[in-house]
């Protein structure tokens, strides 16, 4: 999960790592107010807030905006008015978004601190080692602000530190970072604020935390002017304060959903719905849909789903898409029972009614129950042995409903 | 023979008196699974399912002799109960949980370094030898016993490839499935190393996963060791996998490979087959 800037920078001060005073603005109007408070003289940052990075090298859908991104200096009170009047209720593309882009809802305006220098400070996991991952690289010019193009086009200009699961940095680690970056000065003040960035990792179970950039003013004292967190899912039930953000992220209703019922949804495009248990038996029916000539308009995973009525919302989610031609239920039962999805689906069917074509395949544990449950059902849902057979007939069943 | 389990092998369940764990215990015991004990903390009964239970992996395993644990134990408490196991020094510790938070699985890697436990999973399907015994969550409908060894990162894609190659005339001598979290207790290799000894094993059937770089720590590590037994990976294609998925990001930055076209050339300098679907995986199996 992840949260937006604003959000992620309360969490920094609480934690006592500086960042620049701002306040968060849902209109143009709001926004040069809360400008105004800020400070009485600008300048001002007013920053788009969506939950993806490389933000101040995107670009706007509408045109209204210009070629201009989504951060931008003003040194107005008007021009703060007119920034996010092009910014709200606006498309936000980036590298990290979809080619449709991120709604921006919101402005966060900031008081603008001067940097000497800037950094890209991140904390993540490698997975192979188990362990944590220190990175740090100095940002040169906008366009290598992005850390993923940066590590496969200039790796040897990005310091990486496997930091396995210490709490802080170890002195000898630590000047490896000084001579890295090739500073003298501040040094105390480094490591302070590079431990207070860990700290915040380690107590909110984030799986990525970046602070892009980062850098020293004129006195020296260092500032995030950035901050992206990632929470790992599976430990947000340590952390309610995060959970509370959970209705506020920006992402898919259908997809906050799901993942609030512990599913994966995934939009793609116009065809058929899938109904699975794994991503590997989803992907890999989606290439054989594919080879057929039919497209996946979405994809469900219940995973290892067990419970009949989160199982059954699942499935209402994909029923209920418009852009659904046909169903297809593919289910190898391991963990997951048979017999609980042929149960969702007659419950689904029932409640909604079914008009569209629906092919289940049921192989595994509880395969006989569930194949009974469906023909006591009355109802026209075809069953299929495989994958290839399930998807021949649901093809010919879809085109016929044309 | 087959590796990693068989009829003697001695099992414990950890968290036995759970639903799941009550429902697929008794399968696996019909199956021919040497389930010994369970094991559940501040017990009231002395028995369930008419298996005897015990409060603490060490008790069980010393009462009973046993060498590997099934845990079945939910992700709030599975961290307690893994490192439990892996502390009484069990041989082999296959974890069915989803959901366990990444650090715990880092502090659990962490003790896995001073221990000689092999720990499958979590979020695995488990360990099956087919028509002998399982430790896990398998449909024990689709296994059939051969010479193919199956190492996997998905649950369902394998009953899938199971399936698929049990009806082109195939057989499995042991299908291992490590398990699709961001962090796993054990990579491909140590799984190769045991098929590889295993006289049973003609071929090693490989189920690749959806990012993270396992596949690349294979190659690279595979490249060392002697080649025994021809092995064909599996990589379905995978569009769909986009970078909202949090381990993409940090596998780029932290190893430098993405595409599956780089995973598939690396695995094939490595000495490997890489097909992207079913039916080419059946056409080189007919070849070998």
């Amino acid at each position: 999960m992840n949260i937006y800037e604003y959000q992620a920078k309360k969490i920094f001060k609480n934690f006592g790592i500086a960042v620049p005073h701002g306040l968060v603005a849902y209109t143009p109007k709001e926004a040069q107010d809360v400008a105004l408070k800020i400070s009485p003289s600008g300048p001002w940052m007013v920053k788009a807030q969506i939950q993806a990075g490389s933000r101040d090298i995107g670009r706007f859908s509408d045109k209204r905006a210009g070629k201009k991104g989504g951060i931008r200096l003003s040194k107005t009170p008007e021009d703060v008015y007119k920034n996010s009047d092009e910014m709200l209720e606006n498309m936000l593309i980036t590298s990290q978004t979809s080619k449709k882009g991120r709604l921006v809802s919101r402005v966060y305006i900031e008081e603008f601190i001067k940097i000497t220098q800037k950094y890209y400070l991140g904390f993540i996991i490698d997975r192979i080692s188990a362990s944590v991952m220190l990175l740090l690289t100095p940002i040169l010019n906008r366009t290598n602000a992005d850390i993923i193009a940066l590590s496969q086009k200039f790796p040897e200009n990005i310091l990486k530190m496997n930091i396995g699961l210490q709490k802080e940095l170890s002195s000898d680690q630590f000047s490896d970072v000084i001579k890295f970056m090739n500073l003298k000065n501040h040094s105390a003040k480094l490591k302070n604020f590079l431990n207070k960035a860990l700290k915040v990792f380690y107590y909110y179970d984030a799986t990525m935390l970046e602070i892009n950039p980062f850098g020293c003013d004129v006195n020296g004292d260092i500032w995030a002017l950035d901050a992206k967190i990632t929470f790992d899912n599976n430990a947000l039930y340590r952390h309610q304060d995060i959970l509370n953000l959970t209705n506020d992220t920006g992402i898919d209703e259908r997809e906050l959903i799901a993942s609030k019922y512990g599913f994966i949804y995934k939009e793609l495009d116009h065809g058929i719905g899938l109904i699975s248990n794994g991503n590997g038996l989803a992907f890999n029916t989606i290439n054989e849909a594919q080879k057929q000539g039919l497209a996946t308009a979405c994809f469900l995973n219940l995973k290892g789903g067990v419970d009949r009525d989160k199982i059954t919302a699942g499935i209402k989610l994909i029923m209920l898409n418009p852009k659904v031609d046909g169903i297809f239920i593919n289910i190898l039962g391991g963990f997951t029972r048979c017999n609980l999805i042929a149960d969702g689906i007659i419950s689904v069917a029932n409640d909604l009614g079914l008009n569209i074509p629906l092919v289940a395949r049921f192989e595994g544990t509880n395969k006989e129950e569930a194949l009974s449950i469906l023909q006591s059902s009355g109802l026209s849902i075809q069953t299929a042995d495989d994958t290839i057979t399930g998807l021949t007939l649901l093809r010919e069943m879809v085109t016929e409903d044309l | 023979m087959a590796v990693l389990i068989d009829k003697k092998t001695k099992i414990i369940v950890q968290g036995l008196t759970g639903t799941q764990a009550s429902f697929h215990t008794p399968r696996a015991i019909k199956y021919g699974t040497n389930i010994v004990a369970g094991v559940v903390p501040n017990k009231k009964e002395k028995s369930h399912l008419g298996i005897p239970l015990f409060s603490s992996v060490k008790e069980a395993k010393e009462k009973t002799g046993a060498t590997a644990s099934l845990i079945f134990v939910p992700a709030k408490s599975a961290k307690s109960a893994i490192l439990e196991a892996i502390r009484a020094d069990l041989k082999l510790v296959v974890v069915i949980t989803t959901g366990i938070p990444v650090n715990d699985m880092m502090e659990i890697r962490q003790e896995l370094k001073n221990h000689k436990t092999l720990l499958i999973g979590p979020n695995t399907p488990g360990i099956i030898t087919p028509q002998v015994a399982y430790m896990g969550t398998f449909p024990d409908n689709i296994h059939k016993s051969g010479n193919i060894g199956i190492i996997s990162r998905s649950s369902t894609l394998t009953y899938e490839v199971v399936q698929t190659i049990n009806n082109a005339g195939f057989g499995e001598s042991t299908v291992v499935g490590l398990g699709d979290d961001f962090i796993i207790g054990t990579g491909f290799l140590e799984i190769i190393k045991d098929f590889n000894k295993d006289d049973l094993t003609k071929a090693i059937v490989i189920i690749s996963g959806f990012g993270g770089n396992y596949e690349i720590e294979l190659a690279q590590t595979y490249k060392n060791l002697p080649k025994k037994k021809p092995i064909i990976v599996l990589m379905v294609d995978n569009q769909v996998y986009d970078s909202d998925n949090i381990g993409l990001a940090s596998d780029i930055i932290c190893h430098g490979i993405t595409t599956s076209d780089e995973k598939k050339h690396l695995l094939e300098k490595a000495g490997m087959i890489v097909v992207n679907d079913l039916s080419s995986l059946i056409n080189k199996l007919s070849t070998l």
